[in-house]
């Protein structure tokens, strides 16, 4: 698989955010299994993903560590024709982790700032963004699939940038590896180290489902995303729709495992 | 466009000029310096020594020669460039000249514009390995910062929040990876062993002389004000600059950098400071480029040369001699 599309190289070989198309390969190809064999990710609608030019997956975050972000990556780079690399927006913290911010930056993962965003979408990428933030993943399991705090940030970058929203529901996450308790030691800045429920996640199987682009844009110009009651109301259309789209995915799964 | 340059001596300055001297738009260059016997064969370009801690020496210099000269535009490039050394004395080269210098061109009957030299250690270092740093980011106001950083600011506030009526752009430079620059990289790199902190390789971006020289002659073309951004054209992570300078690369545990090199500045004395990059070693940072190529036109383009071990050097030497 070529993970070079759309890849803007500086001169080294990684781009100004430290993707490094060779290592992602790397990845793509150890962690095949996990997809294929562990999780049996099955997706649907990846047709809806714009194949070039700014956009935006916006996603529910859920389980003790992003694997959902992961698989959501991993589907849309195996899936999608022709590939394009999602850049994942993580949360302040992530990228001062040791090993790990080098790690996920080598994938494409780039810090949550708002300059970094609008320069990825002025390039024409493809984000992927979990307006939960924090709160998925540190949510408790009977709230499981109840999207948690809604970040707005990503429809003001939509209707800025003209970027197409495509909303995503993952179901599977949350069961597999839940949060079992929080400690508030706050290592390297993060907001609380996760304990999870079990040591390794389960194999729950991993259901992603790609909605329709949604065009927040549409009948607005740039300035208007200055707008805060446009932006909520453009923000919580996102919101109503993957809810809907995750009670949907819940209702016709046969069960977690299955 | 007749052209005072400051700090004509420094690689920078030196370079500037000869930037200057290839553009048949400009009329003359007075080449402003601390060192005695400068002399450059091109007439247009004259030299004047000049201690510009000295207020009198900064008003003689600008409502004298420049004044005779018809200069229109102060580059101002002059800064000190070690990083061990402290005191009134550098805090006068540093922002007092500079303070001096804005004051005294303000109200000039010929000068038009100021550009002067900033540099991207101003910022606050985003605590992330992948963060673009556009010209709003916040700077370093830390009280407990080295004087290398805090004079770094001050000159920068000194001239971007000048009040006065004279067009003036702050150029924030990626770091320059050139010999006798006052580079920190540059003295990182020449060792050849160059330590890094374990878990970390932050991607970084570095200028080199040829492009530097041209964001500051594009500046002093322009008309446009305000604070730019100035970018290399080589952005990568610390270990493949290390790897691109022939030396040996050794990840080590982030508590033992900083004793580490203390202890090689004390036995060698290289410039280098741990303390002073302890951020951009792990988190990196790189200058977002955009308002300068907009509004100044300046694209990074030419490659830095990278520190090369001698026999490296040597060898290239012969090369060339031989063909």
């Amino acid at each position: 698989m070529s993970t070079t599309v759309g890849f803007h190289d500086e001169g080294y070989g990684y781009d100004v955010f430290g993707l490094h198309p060779p290592t992602l390969d790397r990845i793509i190809h150890t962690c095949a299994p996990i997809y294929d064999h562990y999780f049996r990710v099955s997706s649907e609608g990846i047709e809806h993903v714009p194949t070039e030019g700014p956009a935006i997956l916006v996603a529910n975050h859920g389980g003790v560590l992003p694997m959902d972000a992961a698989m959501l990556c991993f589907d849309v780079l195996r899936r999608l024709d022709p590939p394009r690399i999602p850049r994942a927006i993580a949360d302040h913290f992530v990228p001062r982790l040791p090993i790990v911010s080098t790690l996920f930056a080598r994938c494409g993962v780039v810090s949550g700032t708002h300059t970094n965003a609008a320069r990825l979408l002025e390039r024409g990428e493809l984000l992927a963004i979990w307006p939960e933030g924090v709160s998925g993943p540190a949510k408790k399991f009977r709230d499981r699939y109840r999207i948690q705090a809604w970040r707005v940030g990503f429809a003001e970058l939509a209707i800025r940038h003209r970027a197409p929203v495509v909303p995503v529901a993952i179901v599977g996450a949350e069961e597999s590896w839940p949060l079992a308790k929080k400690l508030h030691l706050r290592w390297f800045d993060s907001p609380y180290l996760p304990i999870p429920a079990w040591p390794l996640p389960l194999p729950a199987h991993y259901r992603l489902r790609y909605g329709p682009a949604m065009d927040l844009a549409r009948g607005h110009v740039a300035a208007d995303a200055d707008d805060p009651v446009l932006v909520h109301d453009a923000a919580a259309r996102v919101r109503d729709k993957l809810e809907q789209m995750l009670d949907d995915l819940r209702r016709i799964r046969r069960g977690v495992f299955r | 466009m007749n052209v005072l340059v400051t700090g004509a001596t420094c690689p920078l300055g030196a370079a500037i000029i000869e930037r200057l001297i290839a553009d048949r738009n400009v009329g003359r260059v007075l080449a402003v310096g601390r060192e005695p016997g400068q002399s450059w064969t091109d007439p247009r370009v004259t030299y004047r020594m000049a201690n510009l801690t000295r207020t009198r020496e900064v008003h003689d210099l600008i409502h004298g020669d420049a004044r005779a000269l018809a200069i229109d535009t102060v580059i101002h490039a002059a800064q000190h460039r070690g990083a061990n050394d402290g005191g009134h004395y550098i805090h006068a080269q540093n922002v007092e000249s500079a303070r001096a210098l804005i004051h005294a061109c303000t109200d000039h009957p010929t000068i038009r514009r100021f550009v002067a030299r900033s540099f991207a250690e101003v910022y606050v270092q985003p605590q992330s390995t992948t963060s673009l740093i556009d010209e709003e980011a916040a700077l370093d106001f830390d009280p407990a910062a080295p004087q290398w950083l805090r004079d770094r600011v001050e000159a920068d506030l000194t001239i971007a929040s000048h009040g006065g009526s004279l067009p003036t752009a702050v150029l924030r430079c990626a770091e320059l990876i050139a010999p006798d620059s006052g580079s920190q990289l540059w003295d990182y790199l020449s060792s050849r062993v160059c330590l890094r902190p374990a878990g970390y390789d932050p991607i970084i971006n570095v200028l080199s002389l040829e492009d530097a020289s041209v964001a500051f002659v594009f500046a002093a073309r322009s008309e446009a004000t305000g604070v730019f951004n100035i970018a290399g054209a080589d952005t990568l992570p610390l270990s493949r600059a290390i790897l691109e300078s022939n030396r040996l690369d050794i990840p080590v545990p982030g508590m033992l950098m900083a004793p580490l090199y203390r202890l090689r500045h004390a036995l060698a004395g290289f410039e280098f400071r741990y303390d002073l990059n302890v951020r951009r070693f792990h988190f990196g940072g790189v200058l977002d480029g955009t308002r300068a190529r907009r509004e100044l036109g300046y694209v990074p383009q030419t490659h830095v040369h990278w520190p090369r071990p001698w026999w490296r050097v040597l060898f290239e030497r012969l090369s060339e001699a031989r063909s």
